[in-house]
């Protein structure tokens, strides 16, 4: 991995977030093998806690995909299809990124759905995310303001949705849907500096995480 | 922002507090009974259908099993690896081909370079691995994509890096240090020299070389040379007589007694935060100045319970791991956990 030359010194050097592993607590990974496997055998009721985990996060990442008005039926959608999937999941302590690939698979097949056949393309271009409708009142503040993180990079539409809209904190976002905190953590950061910038908002101040020039 | 703790932010308040309004609040529906696979089985064993649903499952078993190995024997996709560039300003280039307009979009390939001149800036994003920009008069070439490495090497100017990557999947290459990045946000310039500055924005940067370590947390910054390598980590908002000092300290070629009387103006000079440049230098003097570095560090941040002088006047690692999380700058375990993983994969050298 490092780079071998007269003129170089190799060194091991990391970037590191607080945690270095993807960050779901041992007992909150444990319930959750607990709840999959009793789904499995048939407890509804069990599959009604995996629901009420993680169900903003799967609303959350539809929000950031498609029309407002449609988002509680895909909801409803993406949970009725992870049930009739559930004995396909083979690490059921990745249940939350499992959950949350379907999801996203849903919202594409969505636009596709809504695009003419001849004009489709693999997956729900930004554009098509765009131009369906936010919400039916678009002079409102809040509408205003959802536009604009549904108009950044995919990459951090999702990430502020869920911390802003959905009030999850870093460290759920990261257990929810499998990714490190690390990359949680960059994602907010910079998602956040470019919603302030459209929104012309004032960058914050005096934090430690400040970007520098 | 990360976890709702410290001082709130007034902006983000104003902002959870307006989009509340499309927050779920469904409650928890009724499911559907799930029938499991047992009730399949039992069935099919009652209709008498279990043997040759069986037969048929191996069929299928083994001609998935062909399949996947015939696949696996045909040549490897032709899609090209690489990291997807647009131009933010001017006309960046890669090689010959010039990237004109803000919607100009093209991809880097292994072996290609990109390079701005004095006013134009890029942007590079790969989906999976984060984002770069890049500012005028930068050159940089894309070494390796590989599903468990992807590699950049920095010839010179300045690049602002976002890496969300699985930790110890992106490296960058410059003429004095290699990074492997674990998932922050850091700038790094390389001068025409080779000569480097690495800033941290997010998160934490280490290096290690020779068994010096070097730990730079946000806000802070280390300089690199050639031939040197990294030296010791400060907080830019130090005074300009302790970063000079500092710098003559890790980078010129001086007698013992100017290396003295720099490290005289460091320590005299240090406030409360410079604990983390102090840390640093307890491992990088002789055994005959630690004691000096010891005394003006505790004074600026209390060594722990259960640290004593003289553990550290013989660089005890645990000892020395245990003061660094009391500094505040997090849990040193995490470098410790990577560290260890990552030498089994690199024998770093120096040359």
């Amino acid at each position: 991995m490092a780079s071998r030359s007269v003129d170089r010194v190799d060194l091991l050097a990391a970037g590191l977030g607080r945690r270095p592993v993807r960050e779901q607590s041992a007992p909150e990974v444990s319930e959750d093998a607990m709840f999959v496997s009793a789904a499995r055998s048939g407890d509804r009721a069990a599959f009604g806690r995996l629901y009420d985990r993680y169900a903003r996060m799967v609303h959350g990442v539809l929000l950031a995909k498609v029309p407002v008005s449609e988002v509680d039926d895909l909801v409803q959608d993406v949970f009725l299809l992870a049930l009739r999937r559930l004995s396909t999941l083979r690490e059921v302590g990745s249940f939350g990124a499992w959950l949350a690939a379907i999801t996203r698979n849903l919202a594409n097949d969505y636009h596709r759905r809504s695009v003419p056949e001849d004009q489709r393309a693999d997956d729900a271009s930004e554009d098509d995310i765009e131009h369906a409708s936010i919400s039916a009142d678009h002079s409102s503040p809040a509408a205003a303001i959802l536009d604009a993180i549904r108009a950044l990079p995919d990459t951090y539409r999702e990430t502020l949705i869920l911390r802003l809209v959905e009030g999850m904190t870093g460290p759920e976002i990261a257990a929810r849907t499998g990714l490190t905190h690390g990359s949680v953590r960059v994602t907010l950061h910079r998602g956040m500096q470019q919603l302030r910038a459209k929104l012309s908002l004032n960058p914050s101040s005096n934090r430690p995480e400040q970007e520098r020039p | 922002m990360w976890d709702g703790s410290g001082e709130p932010d007034p902006e983000i308040q104003r902002l959870e507090v307006l989009l509340k309004k499309f927050r779920h609040d469904r409650p928890t529906p009724m499911f559907p009974e799930i029938v499991g696979p047992r009730r399949w089985t039992f069935f099919l064993w009652r209709m008498g259908l279990f043997p040759v649903l069986a037969a048929t499952a191996t069929a299928v078993v083994a001609i998935a099993a062909l399949t996947i190995l015939v696949h696996r024997w045909k040549p490897a996709s032709t899609t090209v690896a690489g990291w997807d560039v647009s131009s933010v300003e001017g006309t960046p280039r890669i090689g010959p081909m010039a990237i004109r307009g803000k919607d100009g979009m093209t991809r880097l390939g292994v072996g290609q370079s990109l390079e701005t001149d004095n006013q134009s800036r890029a942007s590079l994003q790969a989906d999976e691995i984060g984002q770069i920009e890049v500012e005028p008069s930068t050159r940089l070439r894309l070494l390796t994509m590989s599903a468990g490495l992807k590699q950049i090497a920095l010839d010179r100017g300045t690049i602002h890096t976002y890496i969300w990557a699985t930790p110890g999947q992106f490296v960058v290459d410059t003429p004095s240090a290699v990074t492997v990045d674990l998932g922050c946000a850091y700038t790094l310039q390389v001068d025409d020299s080779g000569a480097g500055l690495v800033r941290t924005s997010l998160g934490w940067v280490g290096f290690k070389l020779n068994g010096h370590e070097s730990f730079i947390p946000a806000g802070a910054a280390c300089a690199t040379r050639p031939q040197v390598g990294p030296g010791t980590p400060y907080f830019e908002d130090a005074s300009l007589k302790f970063r000079a000092a500092l710098a003559r300290f890790d980078f010129e070629d001086s007698t013992p007694q100017q290396r003295a009387g720099d490290l005289g103006i460091v320590l005299d000079e240090a406030r409360k935060r410079d604990a983390l440049t102090l840390w640093h230098l307890v491992a990088r003097v002789d055994e005959s100045q630690r004691g000096l570095i010891y005394d003006h560090l505790t004074k600026l941040a209390p060594a722990p319970t259960g640290i004593t002088r003289e553990g550290i006047l013989r660089l005890d690692q645990p000892m020395l791991d245990r003061w660094w999380n009391d500094l505040g700058f997090d849990d040193i375990s995490v470098w410790r956990h990577w560290e260890r993983s990552w030498s089994g994969a690199a024998t770093p050298v120096r040359e």
